[in-house]
């Protein structure tokens, strides 16, 4: 029976306590094993872990759209392109954006603009949200499937100005050399800063409402919640984290181009969140790492094999053959994604514990 | 004519047909009316032009002095016009308590900034929201059910979440839609004290449809009858059961019988 439990005074202020404890704990245990990866992984090892935190990233602010809001949103890749390009141009010393714009030259101010990295982050997650909001007032005047159909156009719009638009962008030639500033401690801090700050969105009041509109967008309104309101409110948190993501992409891969904004980068956030699970947060960390991880981790599927003397031959391309099985095979048997709506919590986990030991 | 409530001439089009013809309406604080009717007479589509759910064709609404004929839905419930569904919609993945608790987000005094840093003022207002929730379950009998998902109760249980989940809008005109469909007699007479419990203590004006005609009879001071969207008859319970318009509707002249 949860009523007394759970309403009770002073347990409720001793699990906050605990709670909070935990958090730090967690924080300062991640924070800890950065630490051991920065100073011994290899090169491979850190590429993986800092991927994972920049899907982790993605997939949990498209979630608050997808999962949490229940719109069919399909082009965050259109944010991640506006974030990572806009990061770029801001990093860029004039003498690299010379010799990186040879067909035309860069139009000013962008030629003279330049700021420090996190600067340059945060501009980039604010343009991707401005972006939000001129294509919010179209976007949210439909639902369901036309709404994708909008979003998907928004989002091949933005690539192909970044192809068409030479003098901002560079076009096809894209942008290269651009300065590692993206290490572990960023696109972690990053992560952590947008699972926090998406959470507490959702369990607010205001996140309640946004699943009262998911549930049912009439009975919502009838119960006096703006449904415009709403949305746009996660619509511009969601794109902001994105283009602060994209910017993180950008200063980790140093060559950004508009064909890393197809929309193969939506498909793969909306694989991430589904198969985590479509509105919870956890779902969506879950999905990512998986992803970043497993992907690399089939590639023992691709190595040649020595079978009782017989030599196979390693197929290329088979891990992703084995990675779609995977997927299918988590979405016959958990259709609601690995957590369905559920969320990790430390009242969770140790109401397990308890439940486990008692049972022994 | 009121000036608490009325509505004047409300006419709906579907295409080339008429749903609702020149219904007008006037109430008095604290009255408790009914608006009945065989099916497809139009009843929830008034119930849907009153809340703005969709807009009517012509003919205007009164609220507490001001026109509010074109206002979007969730600016009516937000002043003070709460409304149950016919086919419940409740949200149906939350639980019941939060469920309640959704319809106290329109009143919120703290601001999104103070909701995402967990401010005192805002968790304060939340500690608030969740005891007056939780007593809005209690009053309805839900309490013990506060934690289950609102798709996972029992179809009564649904109709009385959906009442508190109206109420804690702070509605001063509640409008309800077929609150006994479904329910048992027992369940029924219950309903009766309790529509009545909750217009006293919450100086509530309620407006509502219904087909069990015992529930009606007993319940309201007034009735309203609609066919075909014409309203045919108005009047106390005793004038409405005598009514020779009101029987034909429903059983069929004589002559066509």
């Amino acid at each position: 029976m949860p009523g007394a439990s759970l309403f009770g005074g002073w347990r409720l202020m001793e699990r906050t306590r605990r709670n909070a404890l935990l958090n730090l704990l967690a924080l300062l245990a991640l924070a800890y094993a950065l630490y051991l990866f920065d100073r011994y992984g290899t090169d491979y090892q850190v590429r993986i872990l800092n991927n994972m935190a920049i899907f982790i990233t993605l997939a949990v602010s498209y979630n608050l759209i997808n999962g949490v809001c229940g719109i069919l949103h399909l082009g965050p890749n259109a944010f991640v392109a506006i974030g990572a390009y806009t990061s770029a141009l801001l990093t860029m010393s004039p003498m690299e954006k010379q010799m990186n714009y040879i067909i035309e030259p860069l139009m000013w101010p962008f030629s003279v603009l330049n700021a420090p990295f996190l600067v340059a982050l945060i501009a980039g997650g604010l343009l991707a949200a401005f972006f939000a909001f001129l294509i919010s007032f179209p976007v949210f005047r439909v639902r369901g499937d036309y709404l994708a159909i909008v979003t998907l156009g928004f989002g091949e719009v933005v690539r192909v100005i970044c192809n068409a638009f030479q003098s901002v962008t560079n076009g096809p030639l894209g942008l290269k050399g651009l300065a590692l500033h993206s290490n572990l401690w960023w696109t972690w801090g990053v992560a952590v800063v947008t699972i926090t700050a998406v959470s507490k969105l959702v369990q607010s009041s205001y996140g309640r409402a946004m699943k009262a509109i998911r549930e049912d967008e009439i009975a919502a309104r009838a119960m006096g919640i703006d449904p415009f309101k709403h949305l746009l409110m996660a619509f511009l948190i969601s794109a902001f984290f994105s283009g602060v993501a994209g910017g993180l992409l950008a200063h980790l891969i140093r060559t950004i181009s508009p064909t890393l904004f197809t929309f193969f980068l939506t498909f793969n956030l909306l694989i991430m969140i589904v198969v985590g699970g479509l509105g919870s947060t956890t779902g969506a960390v879950i999905g990512a790492a998986l992803f970043a991880w497993g992907g690399e981790a089939l590639r023992i599927v691709e190595q040649p094999v020595q079978v009782a003397g017989l030599k196979i031959p390693g197929i290329p391309g088979m891990r992703m053959v084995v990675f779609s099985l995977i997927l299918m095979v988590v979405i016959i048997f958990a259709r609601h994604g690995i957590m369905g709506r559920h969320e990790f919590s430390w009242d969770w986990l140790f109401h397990k514990v308890r439940f486990g030991a008692a049972r022994d | 004519m009121s000036h608490f409530f009325r509505a004047e001439q409300l006419v709906m089009r579907f295409g080339g047909l008429t749903a609702v013809n020149d219904f007008s309406i006037s109430m008095e604080p604290g009255e408790l009316v009914g608006l009945i009717g065989p099916n497809g007479a139009g009843k929830t589509t008034v119930f849907n032009m009153i809340t703005g759910a969709i807009s009517a064709t012509s003919g205007r609404v009164v609220w507490l002095g001001e026109e509010i004929t074109q206002f979007p839905l969730h600016v009516i419930a937000s002043r003070g016009i709460a409304r149950t569904f016919q086919n419940i919609r409740l949200f149906t993945d939350l639980t019941a308590l939060d469920n309640v608790m959704v319809s106290f987000h329109h009143k919120l005094r703290a601001n999104f900034w103070d909701a995402m840093f967990g401010l005192p003022a805002y968790r304060r207002e939340e500690r608030r929201i969740k005891e007056e929730s939780l007593e809005l379950l209690q009053e309805m009998g839900l309490a013990h059910m506060a934690m289950e998902k609102a798709g996972a109760l029992p179809y009564g249980k649904q109709r009385r979440l959906e009442i508190a989940r109206a109420l804690a809008t702070k509605p001063r005109l509640l409008l309800l839609d077929e609150p006994a469909a479904g329910m048992n007699p027992q369940e029924t007479l219950e309903l009766v004290g309790l529509v009545r419990e909750l217009r006293d203590k919450y100086a509530l004006t309620i407006l509502l449809i219904e087909h069990d005609m015992k529930f009606v009879m007993r319940l309201c001071e007034r009735i309203k009858v609609l066919d075909y969207g014409y309203t045919i008859a108005e009047g106390t319970p005793a004038e409405i059961q005598n009514n020779p318009e009101v029987i034909k509707a429903y059983l069929g002249s004589q002559t066509h019988a």
